[in-house]
């Protein structure tokens, strides 16, 4: 656990001191709440069923982006070596690193908490479904980072990464549209509804969104998460032969 | 305290390293010789666990490197080739991640890191960002990197490369000063950096092993005989019949003439002969004046050469 820290420590502080923890939140913040803020006072609703509703997409963008470089750039300047060659596990790095970023991506949404105030001070709304809404922000956006990192740590270059990054999360969250999920039935019955059962997060983040807080829903993301962690754990073992 | 047996590893179809063993003593300093591209990278990236070989075994301390990676891991310092450092940490930090990374902490950690400041002469770098650094501090972070959790064993590749003269002592001085307490492997492709650090070399091409040995040995081995420079002042075809005709002689060589017309000639005997004295005593018996008259070692290039050319002939044969 120690270890785990020391990696996190590293990590997390890695994000401030280059720019683009500044640009990113500010960019995510000003992206998000515009969207929001622009259509909210002509419906006049208290709620934020239209925040949480942009983000599966937008999160597609904004998540291989903060994760394109946990392996990416230490493959770059070589302290990816360094980092196999210490007495730490590589599944104790890669959580260090992990959780560095999901701490980030937390600090960028918390960013976010002015909207619900501001709601709670203008009418009356679920406070429940605003909960729910953003723990089903948080299971989404850990769910997209394990795809990412584990793009980036296939790839040597942070753009590479961020690309297939977003292609992997883009892929995820169409198989759960149910057009999709018709047209592939089209071409091979069944296969459609199967994927969009077992992996498309569209579904499963539409239930918390509305404030439903199923046991099958959060299994699914937590699943996911850890199965793209263990890959990447894998393959970091892997490497070596 | 390294025992390296057997070891396979090929990337691809290229066999980077074919059959290695060697094996080290306890606080010995071993110089890792070869071309560029040779395998001493792979190598010492099995040792340190990085990469694991396809065939052979490797044990550090008794370990085995893939059965507990993690104990190894914590018994060695490395300093890869490309230096491993966070540009965006000053020197301070960096150091304090890899110390905490390897279980240093509170006073332990403080004097440890006092040590390493001061052994690669860190101290007015302290608080600079790594990516404002010179190539030279970058790699004395690098070297400082490696000493942290004062290891047992130390393991530097290339830990000269990319330095001046000046630098190149330093870090030559600081591994000298290491001698006895750790056991080192240090690789190079500059010759004449081992020579004044260690005696004991192993020399790789393509892949594998073509010696092993202390520096002294392997250039008998290697060139077979003696080299003498004698210079004799007196006419060339005399001194040079004369000078065929002492005992033990094989070869004499003619060389450009020296001052004042004096004849100068390389001669080759085996080794144990005694050259010198058999051209002094013909100088006395002549009369003639001795104007030079000196043994050459083979240098660690003549060696080094010659041995990378019987191993290509070997194979040349084999093929």
């Amino acid at each position: 656990m120690r270890n785990v820290a020391t990696i996190f420590r590293r990590e997390f502080s890695a994000y401030f001191n280059s720019p683009i923890a500044y640009i990113f939140i500010i960019v995510f913040l000003v992206l998000n709440c515009g969207l929001f803020m622009t259509p909210f006072f002509l419906q006049g609703q208290a709620d934020m069923r239209d925040f949480f509703g942009n983000l599966p997409l937008f999160l597609i963008f904004f998540i291989p982006a903060l994760s394109m470089r946990l392996w990416a750039e230490d493959k770059r300047t070589g302290t990816f070596e360094l980092l196999m060659t210490l007495p730490i596990r590589s599944s104790e790095v890669m959580l260090g690193k992990y959780l560095a970023a999901m701490a980030f991506f937390l600090v960028a949404l918390a960013g976010t908490l002015p909207i619900p105030i501001m709601i709670n001070a203008l009418g009356n709304p679920d406070g429940g479904a605003i909960f729910s809404g953003y723990l089903g922000a948080v299971l989404l956006g850990s769910l997209y980072m394990s795809v990412g990192i584990f793009a980036s740590g296939l790839l040597r270059d942070q753009i590479s990464a961020f690309i297939l990054g977003m292609l992997a999360c883009f892929i995820l969250f169409m198989l759960g549209i149910p057009a999709v999920a018709a047209t592939i039935d089209g071409w091979i019955s069944g296969l459609g509804s199967f994927l969009q059962e077992f992996l498309g997060l569209v579904g499963h983040y539409q239930s918390l969104q509305r404030g439903v807080l199923a046991l099958g829903d959060l299994a699914y993301f937590l699943t996911l998460t850890a199965v793209f962690l263990a890959l990447n754990t894998l393959w970091l073992e892997g490497r070596k032969y | 305290m390294i025992e390296v047996r057997d070891v396979t590893k090929r990337f691809g179809t290229t066999v980077a390293l074919d059959a290695v063993s060697f094996s080290l003593q306890r606080g010995e300093i071993l110089g890792f010789l070869g071309p560029n591209g040779a395998g001493k990278s792979t190598a010492m990236k099995i040792i340190t666990t990085y990469l694991a070989p396809d065939e052979g075994q490797v044990a550090v301390e008794g370990i085995d490197v893939l059965e507990q990676p993690l104990a190894v891991r914590g018994r060695i310092g490395y300093q890869p080739e490309n230096v491993p450092l966070y540009p965006d940490m000053s020197v301070h930090d960096y150091l304090t991640f890899v110390g905490r990374a390897r279980g240093l902490t509170g006073a332990r950690f403080q004097e440890r890191l006092g040590w390493c400041v001061e052994a690669c002469g860190l101290q007015t770098e302290l608080k600079k960002p790594i990516q404002e650094l010179s190539k030279g501090f970058r790699q004395r972070t690098g070297l400082a990197q490696a000493l942290i959790h004062d290891p047992e064993i130390l393991i530097l590749d290339e830990p000269t490369s990319g330095l001046d003269p000046l630098q190149i002592i330093g870090i030559r001085e600081l591994i000298k000063s290491l001698a006895g307490q750790k056991t080192i492997i240090f690789s190079t492709h500059v010759l004449q950096e081992v020579s004044p650090v260690t005696n004991r070399v192993v020399i790789i091409n393509e892949g594998r092993i073509i010696a092993d040995g202390m520096i002294d040995d392997l250039a008998r081995r290697a060139m077979g005989s003696n080299r003498i420079f004698a210079g004799l002042r007196h006419d060339v075809d005399e001194v040079e019949r004369s000078l065929r005709q002492l005992q033990g002689v094989k070869e004499a060589i003619r060389l450009p003439a020296g001052e004042r017309g004096t004849a100068r000639f390389e001669l080759r005997a085996p080794f144990g002969t005694d050259l010198t004295g058999a051209v002094a005593n013909l100088a006395r018996e002549r009369n003639w004046e001795l104007c030079e008259l000196h043994e050459a070692a083979f240098s660690l290039e003549d060696t080094f050469i010659a041995l990378t050319r019987e191993d290509r002939a070997v194979r040349q044969e084999v093929a």
